[in-house]
């Protein structure tokens, strides 16, 4: 795991490949990092969830093949702001672009589904997407 | 995730503490779907163990919420934790569901309104 720890700089990257069953490890590191950056415990609940939903949403529907493919993650802390940032080589795709749902609707007529991007972009601060060549760049930010 | 159920008076209360994400959520609504299988009408979710929710367990409570609804039942949420609580709040749900602090004030409020 490399490790690029200076004063107030932090920088870890994982790889994982595009199965759900990755998940959970990754959850696991990312508590483990959290621990290591004195996070608050809420926070890594919400950078948890965020990644679930990013990374969960690249899983089921960026892939029209059955090939292994590789989900880049790198986590960046400099002073109080947290960069997030996603690279897929799956087909293109805009999470910032997406319809929000309406929260205003009773439960009865609430669709089921559609919060995970939302969810997104109400925790972080910022959400752009990139494509470069045949990369779906995700960066995401939040004040820390 | 741990499930556990039980009864109180006349509610089911599901007791769910730990985790629940995109690769558990299934027990979880497997065991609410139970509850209505079994023609429970009155239940309580304990929250008071939740510490991660993703949109996936937020699918099993709406499908809940509204399984509930449409049969003229009592569901209430109670003792989440306060980060639990702001994803329901960002995700519009604080709205659509009755969630109350303790399983006192559930239970309480129960029987307020059935006397």
């Amino acid at each position: 795991m490399i490790d690029l720890c200076m004063r107030n700089n932090y920088k870890e990257h994982f790889i994982i490949e595009n199965r759900i069953e990755e998940l959970p490890a990754l959850a696991e590191k990312i508590e483990q990092l959290a621990e290591h950056w004195e996070f608050q415990p809420d926070l890594t609940m919400k950078i948890n969830l965020v990644l679930e939903e990013a990374v969960s949403n690249i899983i089921y529907y960026a892939f029209d093949d059955d090939e292994i493919h590789k989900i880049e993650i790198s986590i960046i802390k400099e002073s109080n702001i947290l960069t997030i940032e996603i690279i897929d080589d799956g087909i293109p795709f805009d999470p910032a672009s997406q319809k929000q749902p309406d929260i205003s609707l009773p439960a009865e007529e609430r669709p089921v589904g559609g919060l995970g991007i939302f969810l997104i972009s109400k925790i972080m601060n910022t959400v752009k997407y990139s494509r470069n060549n045949n990369l779906n760049i995700l960066t995401l930010t939040k004040k820390i | 995730m741990k499930v556990y159920k039980e009864k109180i008076d006349k509610f089911s209360v599901l007791n769910i503490s730990g985790r629940i994400d995109i690769n558990n959520y299934s027990v979880f609504e497997e065991e609410v779907n139970r509850l209505f299988n079994d023609g429970e009408t009155n239940i309580i979710i304990n929250c008071s163990g939740l510490n991660y929710i993703s949109s996936s367990g937020l699918r099993v409570f709406l499908i809940a919420q509204k399984r509930s609804i449409s049969l003229n039942g009592n569901l209430y949420l109670c003792n989440m934790q306060p980060v639990i609580k702001e994803i329901f709040t960002i995700s519009g749900f604080t709205s659509i569901f009755k969630i109350l602090d303790t399983l006192e004030q559930v239970l309480t409020v129960s029987n307020n309104k059935s006397g």
